[in-house]
């Protein structure tokens, strides 16, 4: 016992297997085929993103295997300049979206809980959801390679050559609706990983001594939630254009290319960060453990991420230096891209002292560490060469840049992951690795690396462009192209020998006992492989470290096994990890997939350009979201449970502050962005755009009339779910329900009338911004009127008490949101009329 | 949760100002300020470098008074966010009083 | 540069090889993070930054009577517009300047945005449908130099070359001349 006064007392010692099999027969995925895709446990899901990610990077590597293959020589005839483009298209689109991203949200997933003492992520089913988005707009991205009708306008697809004039077919909307579907994981990732870090951490785990991994995760989960939206408007807008001829991006009707390029590289940049951190965060882990000390600098590291996520947003004009912005503003980015670097060297020299003040172990997890500092320093320091302007504009879109972009993603994320993957091996699958194939591997890779891209900077300053698929009249790049491609086939080779590193590990490898790196962190405090809920029961405050195995095995721990035959977990404070409720979370149940192929049917529908049956499939999407809401209430009010001696606390649907309510509050931050974003291409198109001002709409007093009535109504729905929850438990709560649903369809109405009386949006880059905005009103007036309805639901289903709100509170936020995003908009549209 | 935003003031405080300036840079080449003469100098770099040390300003107020109560890293981290704020803001926005403006 | 950053690189893969090789030996944290984390890596990208921003002042263009040619880029060619004695002078993929003395190159795109580079001459500079973005650029001796397009721009991208002939300003082809147009 310590003598903490937050102290919790244990709970009573109970036999260990029996509160296993207990257990596991309530958190494990169903059996059969029909079972697994009914999963939702975060091992299972972050296991299958992994997996899958892992796939998709051997086809976009055996995609490089190509590019390298045409390049070996000047005039290379392997593949004609079509299919090179979609390879190197598909390349680099696999890579980032389809690879790197979903393998840091499958570690995050896989991992978070386990690190920070949890039984799962936050929200399982969204987790699972996620998945399946992932999977399905993964296939369809990829099935457009195999007809022929894969995206060819480079990964970054720039306007107008991404446009319909310059690109007719469907190749372009592949990539547009098929990433978008995809992000549905980014941005429910973002969510889960934020308010599992936030809300499931081990009892009096306080933020500020939380495993590092927990800061990184926390840095790029808040980094995806601004990051993506800006991409996702983007895409909205580009495919709106394609499919309906809006023009935000045609110069002759007020739009403007560089808006596209805008909203890409505000996601881009970002992006390189939240690819790196993840992997940072693994190396703050592992470096430890193989230095056998504790890490180096906690305060500058997590201050470092501070910086690194804010920084990271001042960098996106960097990789738009020549497309005519004035000196000074390209040198605000500069110095930003240039100052970017001063956390990102913290870190690297905090890990140097860190093994410094120990005594390393070369275990084959260092080897990756070692080959990750030999690669990333010197891609940093090339990335630092880039940022200067005038080398800038000399190096920009030549090979150089691809050199660096590679030094930079291999050497700050493959390499970490790969150390990860070789560090929590043993966890995932029991076992021991077989000796020697291992470090074949890292040697392969690491050389095979180097000697692809090391070459390739001097490739690029002698002067070749990245994208072109033949150089007959340079036959000085040839040597080095056919040394980088020698290079290129090391390294596959290097990747194979790992994948069957693993797979001989899973197969015949030798039983690993408990923790066999001693590792100081609480993923290491269970039994390996990894149960299916992690901790039979939960850390208490104090001790969070891999010694409470046994305790926490035997059901000493807080709210040990699973008595009530539910998923119950512990949800804490956010900064110091106080108990504060107990979640139910949701079992086995298909419901994700269902949902997933709803919204795959809309993104399908779209691509095949049958626009009139995508409200079938909206609606499709609106029944699978209703059945959402069927778990997330209790029709009896229940007496506190007892989580350990003198310890008892509510169930969540008797809490205000629910996961629910912190996930809905992190999902408007990135609504917010997005709407931001929007507002960022009203301002930029207004200011910038040739063929401005518009065409006078002659709109005037009517539709600022309607708008506002249709505002009135809005605040009339926030009244009512304010009532709503205040009345819960008597009968005005029901009226109050029925006027919240009326005036959100009333509202709706409105804005119908709205649309009705604005100009036709194909007329000027103006119109068609101000029908997007309306659509974003009418949207969340959708989402808005679901949720109004589900509260009646409640009231009606006898889901509410003077305990239990149901689903008002949630209801409060989007009405709010709707409310105050719909204001901004009428304001926009009253400036460009009085104006 | 109110000591996380001591920690993110500085930093978000630098976000304003950075968005503000790149704002108010496009917005006064668009509106053609540098050549709209004000007692003092051309509009444009004026506005600017008014922002800046307004901004600048407002950074050296944080780290005046923006302190946490509570254990030594969370203190350090509060401190940490007001400096890489203050340094952010000074570094990256620096070049208003360096090179010209639309060019 | 690329020596500054060679010995950067060699200098921290020395620390580390260091840190792993050698046993455990004390490690003070502010000396990690603050010396060498904070203040090595700021000395440096300050002296960079300013040189950089600096020359990056020299290079760009400003409206001070330099010489202007045009380029108009189009899907899959370079068409140029330079003075001549008797009024601008159309070529298609060959742009006449002078040797010794800065010129400004004006870019204009007529379908996508594509990018006017020649390695021998310095920096690139995109054209961008509905932009006119200005470029300044030399060429110190008379001779011939590559050109091409760095902006992937489609199909026809990796054969999107041109021709700049640098010819001396005492004795110019006949057809154009170096002297600014009116």
């Amino acid at each position: 016992m310590t003598e903490d006064p937050h102290a919790i007392a244990p709970n009573p010692p109970q036999r260990a297997l029996p509160l296993h099999r207990q257990m596991d027969r309530i958190w494990s995925d169903l059996p059969g085929w029909r079972g697994s895709v009914a999963s939702v446990n975060h091992g299972t899901i972050g296991l299958r993103f992994m997996a899958t990610s892992f796939l998709f990077f051997s086809i976009g590597g055996v995609l490089a295997m190509l590019i390298r293959a045409q390049l070996a020589t000047r005039d290379g005839a392997f593949l004609d300049t079509q299919l090179y483009n979609q390879i190197f298209t598909m390349h680099g689109s696999i890579m980032m979206f389809l690879f790197a991203i979903p393998m840091l949200e499958g570690l995050a997933m896989w991992l978070l809980p386990k690190i920070l003492g949890a039984r799962d992520m936050a929200f399982p089913r969204l987790g699972a959801l996620g998945y399946w988005c992932y999977l399905f707009g993964g296939i369809i991205i990829l099935s457009s390679l195999l007809f022929g009708v894969a995206p060819d306008g480079g990964w970054f697809m720039y306007v107008p050559l991404s446009g319909k004039t310059y690109t007719p077919g469907i190749s372009a909307d592949v990539w547009l609706l098929g990433v978008t579907f995809v992000e549905i994981s980014a941005m429910a990732a973002a969510v889960e990983i934020i308010v599992t870090i936030l809300r499931l951490r081990a009892a009096g785990m306080a933020l500020t001594r939380m495993p590092l991994m927990g800061w990184y995760m926390l840095g790029t989960a808040a980094m995806m939630l601004v990051g993506f939206p800006p991409l996702i408007l983007g895409s909205i807008l580009l495919e709106l254009e394609r499919a309906f001829d809006w023009p935000f991006f045609d110069v002759l009707r007020g739009g403007d290319p560089m808006l596209w390029q805008h909203l890409f590289w505000l996601f881009g940049h970002p992006e390189v960060y939240i690819i790196f951190l993840p992997a940072a965060g693994v190396l703050s882990t592992i470096i430890p453990v193989f230095a056998r000390t504790r890490i180096l600098g906690y305060g500058a590291i997590v201050a470092a991420i501070v910086g690194l996520v804010f920084l990271s947003f001042g960098l996106w004009v960097h990789h738009m230096f020549t497309v005519g912005i004035p000196h000074m503003a390209l040198a605000f980015f500069s110095a930003a891209s240039a100052l970017v670097a001063v956390p990102t060297s913290v870190q690297i020299f905090a890990w140097i002292g860190t093994m410094w003040a120990g005594r390393v172990d070369l275990r084959l997890p260092m080897l990756h560490v070692i080959g990750f500092f030999a690669t990333f320093v010197m891609g940093g320091l090339t990335g630092v060469m880039l940022a200067m302007v005038p080398f800038n504009w000399q190096a920009h879109d030549t090979h150089f840049v691809v050199a660096h972009l590679h030094y930079v993603l291999v050497g700050g994320f493959v390499f970490p992951m790969l150390a990860g993957i070789t560090y929590w091996m043993p966890m995932i699958s029991g076992r021991f690795r077989v000796r020697a194939l291992g470090e074949a591997a890292f040697w392969l890779i690491f050389l095979g690396f180097h000697g692809t891209f090391f070459i390739m900077h001097l490739t690029g300053l002698l002067g070749m462009p990245r994208r072109v698929d033949r150089y007959p009249d340079n036959p000085e790049w040839e040597w080095l192209n056919l040394v980088s491609s020698i290079g290129g086939m090391v390294m596959s080779v290097g990747f194979a020998l790992f994948v069957l590193d693993i797979a001989m590990q899973w197969l015949f490898g030798r039983r690993s006992h408990r923790n066999p790196w001693k590792a100081q962190t609480m993923d290491w405090a269970m039994a390996l492989p990894a149960p299916s809920y992690n901790f039979a029961s939960l850390a208490g405050a104090g001790r969070h470290d891999a010694s409470v195995t046994l305790p926490l095995a035997r059901g000493e721990g807080l709210l040990p096994g699973a008595p009530r035959d539910r998923r119950e977990v512990l949800v804490t404070e956010p900064g110091t990890g106080r108990p504060d409720h107990v979640a139910v979370l949701p079992g086995n149940t298909r419901l994700p997939i269902w949902t997933a192929a709803a919204i795959g049917s809309f993104f399908l529908l779209m691509l095949a350009g049958l626009y009139w049956a995508t409200p079938l499939a909206i609606l499709l999407i609106l029944w699978a979201a209703w059945q959402w809401g069927g778990f997330m209430g209790s029709r009896r009010d229940a007496e506190p449970l007892a989580v350990a001696p003198g310890l008892a606390l509510h169930e969540h649907w008797q809490m205000r502050n629910t996961l629910a309510y912190s996930g809905t509050v992190t999902l408007l931050v990135a609504d917010a962005t997005l709407y931001a974003s929007l507002l960022f291409g009203v301002a930029f198109l207004t200011v910038i755009a040739p063929n401005w001002p518009p065409p006078d709409s002659g709109l005037g007093w009517p539709v600022l009339l309607t708008g506002a009535a249709a505002l009135l109504m809005m605040g009339l729905g926030l009244v009512a779910s304010l009532l709503a929850e205040a009345q819960r438990a008597a009968p005005p709560g029901r009226l109050a329900a029925l006027a919240g649903v009326a005036a959100a369809g009333l509202a709706l109405l409105l804005l119908a009338g709205v649309a009705w009386q604005f100009d036709d949006p194909t007329r000027h880059a103006r119109d068609a911004l101000r029908a997007a905005l309306l659509g974003y009103a009418g949207f969340h007036g959708v989402v808005t009127l679901m949720l109004a309805l589900r509260s009646l639901a409640d009231v009606r289903q006898g889901r509410t008490s003077a305990m239990r709100r149901g689903a008002a509170p949630v209801w409060q936020l989007f009405q709010a949101f709707w409310l105050g995003t719909s204001a901004l908009s009428l304001g926009v549209v009253a400036l460009q009329e009085i104006g | 949760m109110i000591w996380m935003a001591r920690v993110l003031a500085g930093p978000i405080l630098w976000g304003a100002l950075f968005s503000g300036i790149y704002g108010l840079h496009g917005l006064g080449c668009g509106l053609d300020w540098p050549n709209r003469e004000t007692p003092l100098g051309a509009l444009h770099p004026l506005a600017m470098i008014g922002a800046w040390l307004l901004g600048l300003a407002l950074h050296a107020a944080l780290i005046r008074w923006n302190r946490a109560l509570g254990d030594a890293r969370q203190a350090m981290l509060v401190r940490a966010g007001n400096w890489i704020g203050a340094v952010a803001s000074a570094a990256t926005l620096f070049p208003v009083i360096a090179t010209s403006t639309c060019g | 540069m690329l020596i500054g950053s060679g010995l950067i690189t060699v200098l921290v893969l020395t620390l580390a090889g260091l840190a792993i090789w050698r046993g455990p030996r004390p490690s003070d944290e502010r000396r990690w993070t603050i010396w060498w984390g904070l203040g090595f890596s700021m000395s440096v990208l300050a002296v960079l930054l300013a040189f950089a921003l600096r020359a990056g002042e020299r290079i760009i263009a400003r409206d001070d009577g330099t010489l202007q040619v045009e380029a108009e880029a189009q899907q899959w060619r370079w068409r140029f517009v330079q003075p001549g004695p008797d009024g601008p002078v159309q070529t298609e993929g060959v742009l006449y300047v002078p040797a010794g003395q800065p010129f400004d190159i004006v870019l204009t795109s007529r379908d996508v945005i594509h990018s006017f580079w020649v390695p021998q001459l310095g920096g690139k500079m995109d054209a961008i449908p509905g932009h006119r973005n200005v470029h300044r650029l030399m060429a110190d001796a008379p001779g011939t130099h590559e050109g091409l397009c760095a902006e992937f721009c489609g199909i026809g991208h990796a054969a999107m070359r041109f021709e700049v002939v640098v010819y001396d300003p005492a004795d110019p082809p006949p057809f154009v001349s170096a002297e600014s147009l009116p």
